[in-house]
């Protein structure tokens, strides 16, 4: 392909890998907040402690790959534990008790993550592996962005099969749907909750870890993405996993388009976006669950 | 003249159809009780009536007005009243304050901002008569919450029968109530609602013998019979539905 | 009796405050102004979280369009009194309500929350973005702040006299609050606190809920705009950060949850608890998330009414068991 095409070839697929990061964390957002119906206003926090914990095991070990596959499930631990012995104590305050305790926790998370590692923003680096260009169609592209997309797309393809081929997963579709019956079903409702609970704290991790060589590790980091999750979550819909990943691409997309054509306004864009949808749909674009 | 009719009414639920072809006749001025099974449709057709959500297809007519598809506020403002068979009341605040938001609807005080509530002497009357008349004087100031059931529900009831409707939607009153309860319940029911048109859900056949004039059965989602009590106990097909278990 | 102490407290209420800035000194007077400020701003929050049961959010959208409001009017506008330009600032905070509210009534719960997050951070990032009106970063500073002309009677500069500008302030902002009170004692109050308990019942009863949310909710706009327009005049400033930034978001829910959410006091005990934890524990630590989360924490886990909240409780414990043990005794 010709030079014009290959870079915006090159752009989409940046925004392709973006919009892959930000599914992973809005995937785990949306499903617990369909579930049990908490919007967890830590999940970007949990987020980018993952990346600085990745930041830590790489510092330790200068091994990327061990900082992908232990972090993660280290935020998760984490993340239940807040699940666990906080919010399970404020479900009787209702959606605010809950956005409050997340929203502190969130707070905490950004004071720690400040305090043990500093305001700089820190490096991590990609394993040599994945440095470097892939040449293909006449493009030449970052292999670490491919990496991306494919991660996030073999996670997705996991947690579908999960989702869709296992018992387990059946479960959990139908505690999304009612988890009072599946309750009176005789299983073990809490359990579920914390599982999946992990499971999407654990993806946000993968993200964090994922993302980090590119934006690098800083206390905005769950700020800025955090944002760009939740603006995600709400415009694709309250508990709408098919919302999240269609608008994650589009935001990846108009991000990254929008940076190369609108600079300063690509921001404005992308809330922008948001703005419109909901002024149509209140509930997002397939979002059907009334809070 | 008839104040509720509904007209080839139809309503399903993502295919699951609820309710076929209800045409319901509620003369003016009766009390008209609708049995069935559980699951026959009967909170369908009370929701439909009352505005919770528009049907399928058909019409409702309220008082010879066309008013398929509006709002329950809407259908409460031209003299419809509900009751909920699940109490439904304003928990935290106090059995005056419930009665006095109905009194002050009933005036059409709804965006009143440059008065004092309190120092609203004829809203306080009123709202003291509801409250005498329901036995609820002594608790007034009590949390509707922290009522004991049976006040809680009369508090229910009344909260349906307080803006003056001309024609009330009772969906079980007397849910969950002893049988002394229940009766103290019917002639509540009895005493308010004289004068206006009752239609209501019940599944206790003594409270139906006691207060409907006449009676519609819905079996799955269509009207069975429609008569008086003695008609309806004789009729046949209501007998097969229900096993002959109508024995009073 | 009972009134005649009440209408003594209200009159020594207000001749201390008329004292104040000669007693305590300028610093203190300052932080007066900003807990006045932000007790009016809470309060407004309560309007829609306490007393109708609305979570926003992102109120502070209403406090900044307040402050960018009466900036923009006085920089633009030459010659603008005093008084326009606050109207200025309530003005804008209306419009935005405005806009807003069909979209906003129509959802409740968690939806609403995120909503009003989602549409201040719109806003956070236009105020930076659009450099070229709100000065992006920098914001809007050392615009003209023109003397309160009483006709007739004075012409009182605010500009370099802090002293002034109490008096200002703490009248604009008593009487604001005393008009959020006089709100919840009117038959519309009832309506709100109808809303928050059954919002579904509320329309069975024949009242228009969608609507009577968005008058509540440019009511409380409105004053939120009040205390944003004072903020920015107090500071002569008013930035992307300062105006629309998370401290400025969550502030009036601390403070909410603080004192306690059930009250029209509340707000103003937790906001003035709040300045005194702010100032405390900022000699210990640079990290006010650190401060703030643990609070947030805290209170949602321990003390979920509030200070005035548990009292209240706590109270009425004590009360019932005091009528059982009376109870107990007659019987003995």
């Amino acid at each position: 392909m010709d030079q014009t095409t290959a870079m915006y070839v090159a752009q989409g697929l940046h925004g392709l890998a973006y919009g892959m990061v930000l599914f992973l964390i809005a995937a785990g957002l949306n499903v617990i907040f369909g579930m049990m119906g908490v919007l967890n206003l830590a999940h970007a926090s949990f987020f980018m402690l993952s990346a600085y914990l990745g930041f830590q095991f790489v510092s330790i070990t200068g091994n990327f790959w061990l900082a992908l596959l232990l972090a993660p499930p280290a935020t998760a631990i984490c993340g239940v534990l807040m699940e666990r012995f906080l919010l399970t104590k404020v479900h009787a305050f209702g959606h605010m008790g809950e956005l409050i305790l997340t929203l502190g926790v969130a707070q905490i998370i950004l004071a720690a993550v400040k305090g043990i590692w500093g305001t700089e923003s820190l490096p991590l680096k990609m394993p040599p592996i994945l440095e470097g260009r892939v040449t293909f169609a006449g493009l030449d592209y970052p292999i670490y962005r491919l990496f991306i997309i494919g991660l996030a797309l073999a996670i997705l393809a996991v947690m579908t099969l999960l989702l869709y081929k296992t018992r387990l997963g059946k479960i959990v579709r139908a505690a999304v749907s009612d988890a009072g019956m599946v309750n009176a079903l005789g299983i073990n409702i809490p359990l579920v909750f914390m599982m999946v609970f992990g499971i999407g704290i654990w993806m946000a991790g993968v993200a964090g870890v994922a993302i980090a060589p590119i934006l690098t590790v800083f206390p905005g980091l769950a700020d800025q993405v955090g944002m760009d999750a939740f603006i995600v979550v709400v415009t694709g819909g309250f508990g709408s996993l098919l919302g999240a990943f269609v608008v994650s691409i589009i935001f990846g997309l108009l991000s990254s388009y929008g940076v190369q054509f609108f600079s300063q306004f690509a921001s404005v864009l992308i809330v922008g976006f948001m703005a419109i949808v909901l002024a149509i749909r209140p509930n997002g674009l397939f979002g059907a669950r009334d809070a | 003249m008839n104040i509720l009719e509904t007209r080839g009414l139809f309503h399903d639920f993502s295919g699951l159809q609820v309710l076929s072809d209800v045409n319901l006749q509620i003369r003016d001025g009766e009390r008209h009780a609708l049995i069935g099974p559980n699951g026959a449709g009967k909170t369908t057709l009370f929701n439909v009536v009352t505005g919770t959500y528009a049907p399928s297809r058909g019409q409702v007519f309220f008082k010879g007005r066309d008013v398929t598809g509006w709002a329950p506020n809407e259908l409460s403002r031209i003299g419809m009243g509900r009751s909920f068979q699940i109490t439904s009341t304003f928990g935290r605040l106090s059995a005056f304050q419930n009665i006095r938001l109905a009194i002050l609807s009933k005036r059409g005080i709804r965006f009143s901002l440059f008065r004092s509530v309190d120092k609203m002497r004829e809203i306080t009357r009123e709202t003291e008569a509801v409250l005498d008349r329901i036995n609820l004087t002594a608790e007034r100031d009590r949390a509707a919450s922290a009522l004991s059931y049976g006040k809680h529900r009369a508090l229910e009831i009344s909260l349906a029968l307080a803006t003056d409707p001309e024609l009330v939607m009772l969906d079980e009153f007397a849910a969950g109530m002893s049988r002394d309860e229940t009766h103290y319940a019917v002639d509540l029911v009895r005493r308010l609602t004289e004068g206006k048109t009752v239609v209501l859900i019940e599944h206790d056949m003594d409270v139906v013998f006691s207060l409907a004039d006449r009676i519609t059965v819905l079996h799955r989602g269509e009207i069975l019979a429609t008569g008086t009590p003695t008609e309806i106990r004789h009729n046949q097909a209501v007998k097969d539905a229900y096993l002959g278990d109508l024995e009073v | 009796m009972r009134r005649a102490l009440a209408a003594l407290s209200w009159v020594a209420g207000a001749v201390a405050l008329a004292v104040l800035p000669t007693t305590v000194g300028p610093y203190y007077t300052n932080v007066f102004v900003t807990f006045a400020i932000f007790s009016v701003f809470s309060v407004s929050l309560n309007l829609l979280l306490g007393y109708t049961g609305l979570f926003s959010f992102g109120h502070a959208m209403f406090f900044g369009a307040g402050g960018y409001g009466t900036a923009l009017a006085l920089k633009h506008v030459s010659g603008l009194a005093l008084l326009p330009a606050v109207g200025a600032g309530v003005l804008a905070s209306l419009v935005l309500a405005l806009v807003l509210a069909p979209i906003v009534v129509r959802v409740s719960g968690t939806a609403f929350a995120m909503l009003h997050l989602a549409f201040s951070q719109v806003l956070y990032v236009l105020a930076l973005k659009l450099r070229a009106i709100t000065g992006g970063e920098d914001g809007i500073g050392n615009f003209p702040i023109p003397p309160l002309n009483i006709p007739g009677v004075a012409s009182l500069p605010m500009k370099d006299s802090p002293q002034n500008f109490y008096y200002f302030a703490i009248v604009l902002l008593a009487l604001s609050l005393w008009l959020m009170w006089f709100f919840t004692k009117t038959p519309f109050g009832q309506v709100q606190l109808a809303i928050r308990e059954n919002a579904k019942r509320t329309d069975y009863l024949g009242f228009k809920v969608p609507q009577s949310k968005a008058v509540i909710y440019l009511v409380s706009a409105a004053f939120a705009g009040v205390s944003g327009s004072l903020y920015g005049l107090f500071h002569n400033l008013v930035s992307a950060d300062g105006a629309f930034g998370a401290l400025v978001s969550f502030a009036p829910i601390i403070n909410i949850m603080i004192g306690g959410i059930g009250s029209f006091m509340g707000p103003i005990l937790g906001t003035a608890l709040f300045l005194v934890i702010e100032e405390v524990t900022s000699r210990f630590t640079e990290r006010v998330e650190l401060v703030i989360g643990l609070i947030f924490v805290f209170v949602i886990m321990f003390a979920p009414l509030g200070v005035l909240g548990t009292a209240k409780m706590l109270k009425q414990r004590w009360l019932a068991g005091r009528t059982a043990r009376d109870a107990v005794q007659r019987a003995a």
